[in-house]
């Protein structure tokens, strides 16, 4: 099953979807995208495992390259999340672009029990980009837009409220 | 009859209602506008959501989330944008928004493709 979270940044979306996936049965991956380098990666890497401890999950890192990513079949995957491993993967020396993430995440998500897909709202606040940035975010849209049309279940959380945008929360 | 649709950048607002409605490209194009977020002129926001109700659809990109400009000319079109999100929500018989793809209804009825 594949779920699509998106929202503002600090509208409670991780912790819901964390919540989501504490609720099914079996392994939890938490697929962290994070790059494990630089003061302020780091600290946050280290409050959000702290916020994680006794929730039941693995974590597996990985920055770049997701559809060469080898994961446990059968698992509830929790990825975190979409804006940063496209960011990795356009801007980052070991990205590969990120052209085929869409089609490297419905991969992923066949071989898992859940892959639930943490994205954010990037796109309401008027500004007007050019150049990589444009393309980013068109890029990170169009992924969202294709996760949402085949997700079983789309929710936009809104100051920590879930807004069902498709599916039903189980 | 208007329906007013509004929701991030590149949320497929466009594509989505086009669906909703069963319009070819032609038909659509021939009865809506988008982006009409750019066309808000602060001194005559009444006027511009009058004479864009004479439109079957109307699109609008939400710009209002970020952080407020610094530049005060930016300050003012992201405002006049919002205030005429609001008149053109208020005239229309239907609001749509659409998020990743997908369409909420915020207002009035779900459209049908004979409508």
């Amino acid at each position: 099953m594949l779920t699509l979270i998106t929202g503002g940044a600090s509208s409670g979306k991780s912790d819901f979807a964390e919540r989501l996936v504490c609720r099914l049965p079996g392994e939890r991956i938490y697929l962290a995208t994070m790059e494990p380098f630089g003061k302020e990666n780091l600290s946050r890497i280290a409050r959000h495992r702290e916020k994680r401890k006794n929730k039941g999950f693995i974590t597996v890192e990985c920055s770049t390259n997701i559809g060469s990513l080898v994961l446990p079949e059968g698992a509830n995957v929790l990825l975190e999340d979409l804006p940063n491993l496209l960011a990795n993967e356009m801007f980052s020396a070991s990205g590969g672009g990120g052209e085929n993430l869409t089609e490297e995440l419905l991969t992923l998500s066949a071989r898992c029990a859940s892959l639930t897909v943490v994205t954010g709202d990037l796109f309401s606040g008027g500004n007007h980009y050019e150049g990589d940035m444009l393309l980013y975010l068109q890029r990170l849209a169009q992924c969202g837009n294709a996760l949402a049309q085949k997700a079983a279940l789309a929710v936009e959380v809104v100051c920590s409220v879930p807004n069902i945008l498709k599916g039903r929360i189980p | 009859m208007m329906i007013f649709v509004t929701g991030p950048q590149f949320a497929g607002k466009r594509a989505c209602i086009r669906q909703l409605l069963g319009l070819s490209e032609e038909a659509f194009a021939a009865c809506a506008v988008w982006d009409v977020q750019e066309m808000a002129d602060p001194d005559r926001l009444d006027e511009i959501a009058d004479s864009l109700c004479t439109k079957k659809i109307v699109i609008a990109t939400e710009m209002g989330c970020g952080v407020i400009p610094l530049d005060a000319s930016e300050r003012l079109r992201r405002e006049a944008a919002g205030a005429l999100a609001c008149l053109l929500a208020q005239r229309a018989d239907t609001v749509i928004r659409v998020c990743c793809s997908i369409p909420q209804l915020l207002k009035g009825e779900w459209p049908c493709a004979s409508c």
